[in-house]
């Protein structure tokens, strides 16, 4: 094989795909989504939801409940809560997107909290001291702007009765938030609760404490000694691996096989081929769009470091993880670009190639389809198979890597192994049919026909 | 010396079709050839074989003292369906092809600009190959088969699709190119191109090889069997003139003359001598018969395909 002409080959293909309006376009698209998102974000949060102002009529027949439930409603309750509820999600999030309370404290955690949820609502709670109040209240909800919502407290909500232990009625006006709606039952609900307890002499404060187990975050212990993981990286990052393979391999497939049948239909082909020999033209124009998947690789998968980094996961990135995507990219790229280039040989255009074209696409896609069974248990006997199965093992046992429960290694050389030799197979078949296709006019060939011209050539 | 093409017993099949039927051909350097024949007798099937874009099932091919894979760099090449990236700028397509004709890069982009100077399109560098007429794309096309100044210009129905002025020029190019040394093989159904180029006749017909001769030698050996006559006096009843002369096969009036076919056996001196004494002629003349002529009646010859033959010739 001449490898200057095979690299032209290649140099030709590389610039004839990548420096067109369309490729570029759809290559910077997904990035600048992302970037338009985090700018955008921010002026979108400022939009903040108007304050939530009005009454709130309770029927009290125990006359423990109201006063609980007043100081549970108030602001500075709401506020407190709200500074809770950005810890929680501090210890979730991202380490990017952490600092609030690094920086600014409480004030700043109850801004931004504001920014997001809105205002703090101001309701005024109002006693209903009998049950003719209570109906001329339910009365109100449709009439007045003010009254947000009328809560009737069973008799027998704290102490029980015969029938064991009550409960409340809620009674609101059309059209009312439905988060004010979240904070009426969380309250009802607590201050019920705090109610019963306080009658049986217990301190609510402390049964709340001693019933309370925060949620642990799993600790990877490694050679490199103790880690604690991100569990929504690590979650999110076998799918990313198997994602980023197929959005490379499938743009760099797709546009070695549209290529060829354009050199096919513009009749350029024969020009080329009495430059060049079928192989030469073959491996060009597939190691051209091995450098297009390439690029795409190198973008989406830089964002994604980015995005590991953002989530201070870098430890996930095991370089050999990075090694095993490099090799099955190469294994997964080279199969499915034979195929592309056999198909585009052997039609004469896009419209004919759809026939040929959409069982390899249900193949390729399958790992897509199964992601979840196989994330869930990346070890079974179903995942295994597939992780060794031609043409989607690299996809699979990417999936498989990325996890919290790699296969072992043997498994994973094992299906390098086939890979490597499915890749001999697949350009064996396509150098056969691309040979034979490219100077074949006329009906289009079916899946018969190109074993066919494997067998011939 | 060695010749620029031999083929020794070439066979090739498509399936059940056998193309090329042992094919044995020499071509020498610095030669014109023509390979003529109808639609589907095997031309461009040969043509390919020649530069490894097929390869023959049995029998072997040398080009320029070599195998055809090897001679790909020295070999200029123009099929009958050409295209260009329609997309890529004039200039880079011609770049592309140079550098895959085995030309250094900078080489390369100086003999792009002096073709493009040469034929006239100096101002299309950079312009995009659909901007460009289908003539001005048939001469991008040309340049690109002789971009790296080929030992072996082969030429598959140079001349289909072009209007007269363009033809008139490929023309020109093609004998400036055979003028310079190289050997130059084109393939035609249209008898009368070949005539007006080659020096050597090869014919094709159903795969085989039916003619490989010099165009003087084939003319020479096929004799004239026909007189063009123009009666002095247009009052003349030329056939009721001419119905008793022995030999006569049939009359055929075209425009005011008459063609008369002779019978194989005729001595042709003596019926040009029946001919003038019977009727005065204002114009007689021995009709040569024409490739077509020869093609039709080698082709009937070998129990052929006469529609094929009809319609190459044609």
């Amino acid at each position: 094989m001449n490898i200057t002409k095979t690299l032209q080959i290649a140099r030709r293909e590389f610039l004839a795909t990548v420096m067109t309006r369309g490729f570029l376009i759809g290559l910077l698209v997904m990035p600048l989504m992302i970037a338009a998102l985090i700018v955008v974000m921010p002026f979108l949060l400022k939009e903040q939801s108007p304050r939530i102002e009005g009454s709130v009529a309770i029927h009290d027949p125990t006359g423990q409940v109201l006063e609980r439930a007043r100081e549970h409603l108030s602001p500075q309750a709401f506020a407190q809560r709200r500074v809770e509820m950005q810890r929680r999600l501090d210890s979730v999030l991202p380490g990017a997107m952490r600092g609030l309370v690094a920086s600014g404290g409480e004030d700043a955690m109850q801004a931004a909290m504001e920014q997001a949820l809105g205002a703090v609502p101001t309701l005024t709670l109002d006693a209903l001291d009998s049950a003719a109040a209570l109906e001329t209240a339910k009365e109100a909800l449709r009439e007045s702007d003010t009254a947000l919502a009328v809560v009737a407290i069973a008799p027998d909500a704290v102490t029980a009765g015969e029938d064991g232990l009550g409960t409340y009625d809620l009674f609101v006006r059309k059209k009312l938030d439905d988060r004010l709606i979240d904070e009426l039952r969380d309250a009802l609900a607590t201050s019920i609760v705090d109610a019963r307890l306080a009658a049986r002499d217990l301190d609510a404060r402390e049964v709340r404490q001693l019933v309370r187990v925060p949620r642990a975050t799993p600790r990877t212990i490694g050679e490199e000694g103790e880690k604690s993981a991100n569990e929504i990286a690590s979650r999110l990052l076998p799918m990313a691996f198997m994602a980023l393979i197929l959005i490379a391999v499938m743009t760099g497939g797709q546009q070695l096989m549209t290529s060829t049948i354009e050199e096919k239909s513009s009749r350029v082909v024969e020009v080329l081929l009495s430059a060049v020999s079928p192989t030469e033209l073959m491996a060009g124009k597939i190691l051209g769009q091995m450098g297009v998947a390439t690029l795409m690789l190198a973008l989406y998968g830089g964002l994604g470091v980015l995005a590991l980094v953002s989530f201070a996961a870098t430890g996930l990135l095991d370089p050999w993880l990075l090694f095993y995507l490099a090799v099955f990219f190469l294994i997964a790229f080279v199969v499915l670009a034979a195929m592309m280039a056999a198909i585009g040989a052997a039609v004469n255009e896009l419209r004919e190639a759809q026939t040929l074209l959409t069982p390899v696409m249900l193949v390729v896609m399958l790992p897509m389809m199964l992601w979840m069974p196989i994330s869930r248990d990346p070890n079974s006997t179903f995942a295994t198979v597939l992780s060794l199965l031609p043409p989607v093992n690299p996809f699979v046992m990417m999936l498989r890597l990325g996890s919290s429960t790699p296969p072992p290694t043997w498994q994973v050389w094992l299906s390098i192994g086939i890979g490597v030799a499915s890749m001999a197979a697949a350009v064996w078949f396509a150098g056969k049919v691309f040979r034979i296709g490219l100077l074949m006019h006329g009906k289009p060939p079916s899946f018969a026909t190109l074993l066919r011209w494997a067998r011939m050539g | 010396m060695t010749a620029a093409i031999e083929l020794s017993h070439v066979e090739k099949s498509f399936g059940d079709k056998r193309a090329v039927r042992e094919l044995s051909l020499s071509v020498p350097r610095g030669a014109l050839y023509g390979i003529i024949g109808p639609n589907g007798a095997g031309k461009s099937t040969t043509l390919r074989m020649m530069l490894s874009i097929l390869f023959p099932d049995s029998g072997s091919i040398r080009v320029l003292g070599g195998s055809a894979l090897a001679a790909k760099d020295r070999i200029g090449y123009l099929p009958e369906e050409r295209g260009v990236y329609r997309k890529m700028k004039v200039g880079d397509f011609l770049l592309h092809m140079a550098v895959l004709k085995g030309m250094a890069r900078a080489q390369a982009r100086n003999e792009v600009t002096r073709w493009l100077e040469r034929m006239g399109l100096g101002d299309t560098f950079g312009k995009r190959c659909e901007e460009l007429s289908k003539g001005m794309q048939q001469k991008v096309q040309y340049i690109a088969a002789v971009i790296q100044q080929p030992e072996l210009l082969i030429l598959d129905e140079p001349f289909s699709g072009l209007d007269p002025v363009n033809m008139r020029l490929l023309r020109e190019l093609i004998l400036e190119q055979h003028a310079s040394g190289t050997t130059v093989l084109f393939s035609t159904h249209v008898m009368f191109q070949a005539e007006q180029l080659c020096e050597h006749i090869v014919m094709i017909h159903n795969g085989e090889k039916v003619l490989d001769d010099p165009l003087a030698a084939i003319r020479a050996r096929h004799t004239p069997r026909a007189l063009d006559f123009e009666p002095l006096n247009a009052a003349v009843d030329v056939q009721t003139a001419f119905r008793a002369v022995p030999g006569i096969e049939r009359m055929t009036r075209e425009e005011g003359r008459w063609r008369l076919d002779f019978s194989p056996d005729v001595d042709v001196p003596a019926m040009v001598q029946a001919v003038a004494a019977r009727v005065a002629p204002a114009r007689l003349e021995l009709v040569r018969p024409s490739l077509e002529d020869v093609f039709v009646g080698i082709a009937t010859a070998h129990g052929g395909n006469n529609d094929a033959a009809t319609q190459g010739a044609a």
